[in-house]
């Protein structure tokens, strides 16, 4: 098997060429380029890239402009940037970015990030921004958005989740209705934090039972079904972005 | 008493127009009625001295033969009047003095009317004024009982004071009477005071009120505005100035400070922005060279110290931004945020315990929150080993409650302990303290819900930490 070929777009070569030489003792092809316009030449000249490193702030045309470019020929890309704002997330994962990691970052998480991006885009299940990423899951009146990760009650107020809850939650919203056990779960579930699912999935289960179940003694949405895990116990439907929503 | 007294500018400026106006139109009136009272008295003098001295002792023809009209029943042909009193009223010669028994004797007058009198070269021997009630008068009273049609009007003109003077000439037995009625005092003035007064009063109102208006208006919006600015520093499109030159420089100024400040936010985000991407970078690429470092120890110490740099560069770049105009706050369901704090702890291994009771929902930031509350978690376990969460409903005010049992902090430090880059030890030692913006950190961003952060020692030992959010 070929070895994984990135492409690090970034300005600063005091980090790039120290990245990729990282990067290449972990057995993956690493190709550099400077800028955005350095990027574009090499994507033309060449073979595809199998997952980009890209740098937000840049000289010239920046990342996120790139980006767009990168995820219109299927390219899966993993933002870096300085900011950790929430907003810069959301509008790097709405252009269409794969992952989104803040400097400075631990090398080891980085790889991690990358082999999790490369394998969902093998399995051809990208993630949550995929074709399917903007359409809105609902569900007695409560309202998942998959983009923002944001969950809203029937009054519209903003009930605060972490993200294993919210993969969690996104899992039995395309599951509803079904038996799914612990394993099945946990698979499903298992993104680009891997190290945020190694608690048992019942953990995860009761913490946001307590968060929308109105008596998460007697749950109404997430329901144990013995001997064989959970099954999410209302009907789903997914409907498109509502404009300002 | 306080309320009665009116707050703006407009109101105090009137009210105090109106008390000066009040005392002006008071002094103006005592003044008008005195020279009024001065003229009247005069022409009281003047005109008993014309009588006594024109008639020359003889009733003049035509009354002598009102009198004898009178006498003879005929209808008297003239009425009594505030002004005149009737002719045959106004002149009698008697051979005693026209003082009734009781009456006094007006001293003033009789000087003034004896100067008039010796300075027409008439000196009298013997003068008497006095002042009574026309219905009070012997001379009328008869009158009046021979006229019965009289009456009625008398019931009116009873009320009139008169003035009698008599004068006994040098060499003469008989005295000479003269009557003059003295027209009413105040109440024939006051109404044109009144008058005046309202007249004066709408006017200089008017005045002052279209005058005041064109100043109070633009001072209210600029207020306003400024308000507007204090309180969230939005950027709106300049006042127009307006008003006198004064009010519309002092908006000019105010929209030049607010553009610099508004400049100065600006700068203030590029400039963290650079801040924030010029040193995160070069961190990044440390944190990258470290892996290459051999020694295990020596690897992870570094990592950690870097790690460190970027918490405490995260946290100013967090407080300097935390004020920053931004999005609306959203209702929130602060159980669920409280408990997805306290679950990061747990995921952490930290002991930390949860209690709460109702769901209460408020308008809050809510990565702000989140922050402002691990910051607190954080500082109970990093110094108290353990942190007890709770949030309470407190009236109108959600109260999220972080206790722990370390050493608390003496009651003396426990202000500073809000200002940013304080720590409870004296010593900066990493091993146990970040960079000590943690507390200001979440003082900042319960002042930006309009809430607060108090810290108090728990009886018992340890602290605890009170965030109240506004519901």
């Amino acid at each position: 098997m070929p070895p994984t070929r990135l492409l690090i777009v970034d300005d600063e070569a005091s980090l790039r060429e120290p990245l990729a030489d990282y990067l290449s003792r972990q057995g993956f092809a690493v190709c550099e380029a400077r800028d955005a316009a350095a990027a574009r030449e090499q994507l033309a000249a060449g073979e595809l890239p199998d997952l980009v490193l890209l740098d937000i702030m840049m000289p010239g045309e920046d990342g996120l402009s790139l980006c767009r470019h990168l995820a219109e020929r299927g390219v899966p890309t993993i933002l870096l940037t300085a900011r950790s704002e929430p907003l810069d997330r959301i509008v790097g994962l709405e252009i269409g970015a794969d992952d989104y990691v803040a400097k400075p970052f631990e090398p080891r998480e980085l790889v991690a990030r990358i082999r999790s991006v490369l394998r969902r885009s093998e399995r051809g299940s990208p993630g949550e921004v995929a074709e399917d990423g903007d359409r809105l899951y609902e569900f007695e009146g409560w309202l998942l958005d998959p983009l923002k990760q944001r969950l809203t009650d029937p009054e519209g107020t903003l009930v605060p989740i972490s993200t294993a809850e919210f993969r969690l939650l996104v899992a039995f919203c395309d599951h509803p209705r079904q038996v799914l056990d612990r394993d099945r779960l946990l698979d499903m579930v298992q993104g680009r934090e891997a190290q945020l699912f190694d608690r048992a999935v019942d953990n995860q289960v009761s913490r946001l039972r307590r968060k929308i179940e109105a008596d998460s003694r007697n749950p109404h949405f997430i329901q144990t079904v013995r001997g064989g895990g959970y099954r999410f116990g209302c009907a789903v439907t997914r409907r498109a972005r509502r404009p300002g929503e | 008493m306080t309320r009665l007294v009116p707050r703006s500018l407009l109101g105090q400026v009137m009210l105090a127009l109106a008390a000066a106006l009040l005392v002006a139109q008071g002094v103006a009136a005592a003044l008008l009625y005195r020279a009024a009272d001065q003229r009247r008295e005069i022409a009281i003098v003047n005109a008993a001295a014309v009588q006594l001295i024109g008639q020359g002792g003889r009733p003049p023809a035509r009354e002598r033969i009102e009198r004898r009209r009178l006498a003879a029943g005929l209808p008297y042909r003239r009425e009594l009047s505030e002004q005149r009193l009737p002719r045959m009223l106004r002149f009698e010669t008697s051979a005693v003095s026209p003082l009734l028994p009781g009456e006094r004797r007006d001293v003033g007058r009789e000087a003034a009317l004896r100067a008039v009198l010796s300075g027409q070269g008439e000196p009298p021997a013997e003068l008497v004024v006095t002042e009574r009630l026309a219905s009070a008068d012997p001379l009328v009273r008869a009158l009046v009982a021979r006229r019965p049609a009289l009456r009625e009007r008398m019931a009116d003109a009873g009320r009139l004071r008169i003035v009698v003077a008599g004068m006994r000439r040098e060499g003469e037995t008989r005295w000479q009477i003269a009557r003059v009625p003295r027209p009413p005092g105040l109440p024939a003035l006051l109404p044109g005071i009144v008058l005046q007064t309202v007249l004066l009063f709408a006017a200089l109102f008017g005045l002052m009120y279209l005058l005041l208006r064109r100043i109070t208006r633009p001072l209210a919006a600029l207020a306003e505005r400024t308000d507007r600015f204090a309180n969230t520093a939005a950027s709106l499109p300049p006042l127009v100035p307006s008003g006198p030159d004064d009010v519309s420089r002092l908006i000019a100024a105010h929209n030049a400070m607010e553009g610099r400040i508004g400049a100065m936010l600006d700068e203030k985000d590029v400039m963290l922005g650079a801040i924030g991407h010029d040193l995160k970078t070069p961190l990044a690429a440390l944190r990258v060279r470290v892996e290459d470092v051999a020694d295990p120890a020596a690897r992870s110490r570094t990592a950690a110290t870097i790690e460190d740099i970027a918490r405490t560069l995260d946290d100013i770049l967090a407080l300097a931004r935390v004020g920053r105009r931004d999005a609306a706050p959203e209702r929130t369901d602060l159980a669920a945020l409280v408990a997805a704090v306290a679950e990061e702890f747990e995921d952490m291994g930290a002991p930390v315990t949860l209690h709460q009771g109702e769901r209460l929902v408020a308008p809050v930031h809510v990565t702000w929150l989140k922050r402002g509350l691990r910051n607190l978690v954080e500082n109970a376990v990093r110094y108290g080993g353990t942190a007890e969460v709770t949030l309470t409903r407190e009236g109108t005010d959600a109260v999220l409650r972080v206790a722990d049992r370390g050493p608390g902090i003496p009651e003396d430090r426990i202000a500073a302990m809000l200002e940013p880059f304080a720590r409870g030890e004296a010593s900066r030692n990493r091993e146990t303290g970040g960079a000590g913006l943690g507390l200001a950190l979440a003082r900042a961003v319960a002042d930006k819900h309009g809430g607060g952060l108090a810290l108090a020692n728990r009886p018992g030992g340890g602290l605890i930490a009170e965030l109240r959010i506004p519901l």
